[in-house]
């Protein structure tokens, strides 16, 4: 079955982790919030795992679903 | 420091708010619905009130439209009406009444016929016959006709017009006309000529289901008949009759006497389930102070098309909107008190799904002004404060919207608590209590009252720096609120319970809930004491807003104006003064959970004058201020003191700790440890604007900023060529964008967070 994600960025080469030294990737994560997760693919540090939720989309989408939430 | 956060969305859990008999028993109180005086005077339920705005827009038709609704023969009835609405009207008691029945016969001269006449309805099987002519039984047989009951007329005169003419002698030919007009288009069947004798009535009992009399006939043929009046229907000689007089109550009792007909044609009584009839009392009230037009459009006979309107236009058009006159957020949400009521209460009982009435129940400033302008006293704070805690009990409050004021609250109450007897006192007197927001805006003002009370008055001044719990009671956090209390109690019982010297009426407000505490306003204080030296006025004319907290409390309100009188002060008078003061946008925390609703009701503040605003109350000083508006707190004139600028989050809590310090040192000689950071950290003016309208504290941003140079973790964006650190604080995740400084500083470009937690996941 395909996996289902809720949102996709892809760091497309431009972010590095400054702990590890290597660049960004697409990769696995989730959001978690009042008891409900939510799969999406974000820029991972393939090393440490670093998970990165840029400005944008914290102010975006994501307080969005937060506050859908927050009035359930 | 953490306030939990509510566990899940999937919360079953159900409190009940009000009782259905409480909940019904507020929703009365709201008389915006309740009807119009002119329309709750007709009998006929004419709306009066929406004719009389269609007549005030030049829309006869309309307005005709709606007097057709009410009577089979419009005509006559307009021509002969009594209009009871008249005695009614709102502006009779001011001057002249609208000329209503005037108008009715101009909607009807001006007006065109509507063209849709209803669809083609089925005759009913059961027939009715009506005996003798005049209005009733004319009106009746109209009636009866718009049911669709077939008709039979049992009449003396030998004509159409004969028969319209009798007891129409008061009507013009043309209305006259018109209303045969209607009646030839109708299926009413007649026999003109008719021997109206009792043989021939009973002789149709056979024919006929139901028999309906005139007033005239029925006095004659049944001169012992005792007709009900209520029902217009004789039990004992089954007769559908009455004894009306006068044109209007002729039209009403053939409507009862209709819907009688009705009953019996169903085999039903005819005294069950009748609805309302007739007119009715009003609980409406109408802020009669903007008629302006108080006399009547001369009228010769009857008005012109723009006699009409210009008549129509002195309608006052009577509602209660007393509320939302004054108030922001009503105004914003666009909701009368008994819809929001209603709304609030099945928000709180929804068990799943969207609770589209959380923000509404969070933008309610809790102010209370409704409770004084409202004639009957709905207090619409009292129904968002009782579903707040509700909500909370059920875990069913978001804490976004209140987590900032709940954590600057527990700020207030820690880190930056302090309270102290005076100096070489164990017990003291008095103790002043300033508030938080007076320490986080106005520190010098609060240190200047502070040594003046204690110069001043006998017996030892303490101080105690805090928060007073009006945050968490006005997020509906009881045990919080509860706990506060109690910790407020300990601490004031050390000082030996001293008279309290409130500087904020919301504290005062608040603290009043403490038993055996007795407290008075700083304002009382100084009145007594005089002023000190170096107090002095504005030199220009200011408006006084009265603070939310002061609402009620008379004694407050004069005090501040006694001040400001001492003071020199020229006060310019505003509308919404005093008791019926609306609240700055902080009340409630409405600053907190709506930032829109809490800027429209700061605008509605300031729209009441150009002038300087003086207030008592540093919260309303703060959000006048922000809003480019010369503002000053009235504590701040009696010590000579100004506060300047308004401070951004971060600001008014170093404010809290450096007062605190401050007073420590010079007072008590108790040198506090202080935190230096041992790295450069700076800000841009962008990072700074950002993170006040994002609720970002400096603190905040240093302890990601610290957590970063332990891991070593952060991202590099090429794109921007920023850094970026991020740390889970509490509730949120908190991110900061930089630049590092040469020597392991940082320039901070921008912060923000969410609440939601993210992390990897396998497959």
């Amino acid at each position: 079955m395909a996996d289902k994600n809720y949102y996709t960025i892809d760091p497309l080469g431009k972010l590095r982790c400054v702990k590890c030294g290597v660049p960004l990737e697409k990769g696995k994560a989730k959001f978690l919030y009042l008891d409900n997760g939510f799969p999406v693919e974000l820029p991972v540090c393939p090393v440490c795992g670093f998970v990165y939720v840029p400005e944008e989309l914290a102010l975006g989408k994501v307080l969005a679903v937060e506050k859908a939430l927050e009035d359930k | 420091m953490i306030i939990e956060e509510r566990n899940s969305t999937h919360v079953y859990k159900q409190l009940r708010m009000l009782s259905k008999e409480e909940l019904e028993q507020l929703e009365g109180r709201c008389v915006h619905e309740q009807p119009a005086y002119c329309v709750a005077a007709c009998p006929l339920k004419l709306d009066a009130k929406a004719l009389v705005q269609a007549v005030s827009q030049g829309d006869f038709d309309g307005a005709r439209k709606l007097y057709e609704k009410i009577a089979p023969f419009p005509h006559i009835l307009s021509a002969g009406c009594d209009a009871p609405c008249g005695a009614k009207c709102k502006l009779a008691g001011l001057g002249d009444a609208v000329e209503i029945r005037a108008l009715e016969r101009a909607a009807m001269a001006y007006g065109q016929r509507g063209k849709a006449r209803g669809i083609l309805r089925m005759k009913k099987r059961k027939t009715a016959a009506v005996f003798g002519s005049g209005l009733y039984s004319f009106f009746l047989a109209g009636e009866l006709n718009k049911k669709a009951y077939p008709v039979t007329v049992f009449c003396q005169e030998p004509d159409l017009e004969a028969y319209i003419s009798a007891e129409a002698g008061f009507a013009p030919a043309e209305a006259l006309a018109a209303d045969a007009a209607l009646l030839r288009e109708t299926d009413i069947v007649f026999r003109f000529g008719a021997g109206l004798d009792r043989d021939l009535v009973e002789a149709q009992r056979e024919k006929f289901d139901v028999l309906c009399l005139s007033p005239a006939l029925y006095s004659s043929l049944y001169p012992a008949g005792k007709a009900e009046e209520a029902l217009q229907y004789d039990r004992e000689n089954r007769l559908v009759t009455g004894r009306p007089r006068g044109v209007t109550e002729s039209a009403f009792c053939a409507k009862k006497a209709a819907l009688t007909v009705d009953r019996l044609a169903q085999n039903l009584d005819p005294g069950n389930t009748r609805g309302e009839e007739g007119p009715v009392e009003t609980r409406l009230y109408t802020d009669t102070s903007g008629a302006t037009a108080l006399t009547r459009v001369p009228c010769q006979g009857d008005y012109t098309r723009e006699e009409a309107v210009q008549e129509a236009r002195r309608c006052i058009q009577c509602r209660c909107d007393e509320c939302i006159k004054g108030c922001a957020y009503l105004q914003h949400y666009h909701k009368f008190p008994r819809v929001l009521t209603r709304e609030i209460y099945n928000n709180v009982s929804i068990i799943m799904g969207d609770h589209m009435m959380n923000k509404p129940i969070n933008a309610c400033s809790l102010c209370g002004q409704c409770s004084v302008t409202c004639p009957n006293g709905y207090d619409m704070g009292e129904i968002c404060h009782l579903a707040r805690q509700n909500m909370v009990a059920t875990d069913k409050m978001p804490l976004a919207p209140h987590e900032f004021a709940l954590m600057d609250m527990l700020f207030s109450n820690n880190e930056a608590f302090l309270c102290r007897p005076q100096p070489g006192y164990e017990a003291c007197k008095y103790v002043f209590f300033p508030g938080c927001q007076a320490a986080a805006i106005a520190p010098e003002t609060v240190k200047a009252a502070y040594l003046d009370l204690c110069r001043r008055l006998d017996g030892g001044v303490a101080l105690l720096l805090g928060c007073c719990g009006a945050i968490c009671d006005w997020a509906g956090r009881y045990e919080l609120a509860g706990q506060t209390k109690d910790f407020l109690d300990r601490e004031l019982a050390k000082l030996g319970d001293p008279v309290v010297i409130a500087g904020c009426p919301s504290c005062k407000k608040q603290l009043s809930g403490h038993e055996g505490l007795e407290i008075v306003g700083i304002w009382d204080v100084l009145l007594h004491l005089g002023l000190p030296e170096g107090a002095h006025g504005l030199e220009r004319p200011a408006a006084l807003h009265d603070s939310c907290g002061a609402r009620g409390d008379a004694g407050t309100q004069e005090a501040i104006r006694s001040l400001a009188k001492a003071l020199g002060v020229e006060l310019v008078d505003t509308p919404y003064s005093g008791d019926r003061s609306p609240c700055c946008g902080y009340g409630g925390l409405t600053a907190y959970a709506n930032r829109e609703v809490a800027g429209e009701m700061t605008a509605k503040c300031l729209e009441r004058s150009d002038a300087a605003y003086i207030s008592y109350c540093m919260a309303c000083r703060d959000r006048f201020a922000r809003q480019g508006r010369e503002s000053r707190h009235i504590l701040e004139l009696v010590y000579g003191t100004d506060a300047g600028a308004p401070p951004d989050i971060s600001q008014k809590r170093y404010n809290r700790l450096t007062l605190k310090k401050e007073l420590l040192w010079e007072l008590w000689q108790e040198e506090t440890k202080e935190m230096k950071l041992d790295f450069d950290l700076r800000f841009t003016k962008e990072a700074l604007r950002l993170m006040d309208e994002r609720m970002i504290l400096k603190d905040d941003v240093i302890a990601v900023l610290e957590e970063q140079r332990q891991t070593g973790e952060a991202i590099y964006d090429a794109d921007s060529g920023l850094t970026i650190a991020r740390r889970r604080i509490g509730n949120a995740t908190f991110w900061v964008k930089y630049t590092p400084l040469e020597g392991g500083g940082y320039l901070v470009h921008s912060a923000y967070s969410h609440r939601m937690q993210v992390e990897r996941r396998q497959g």
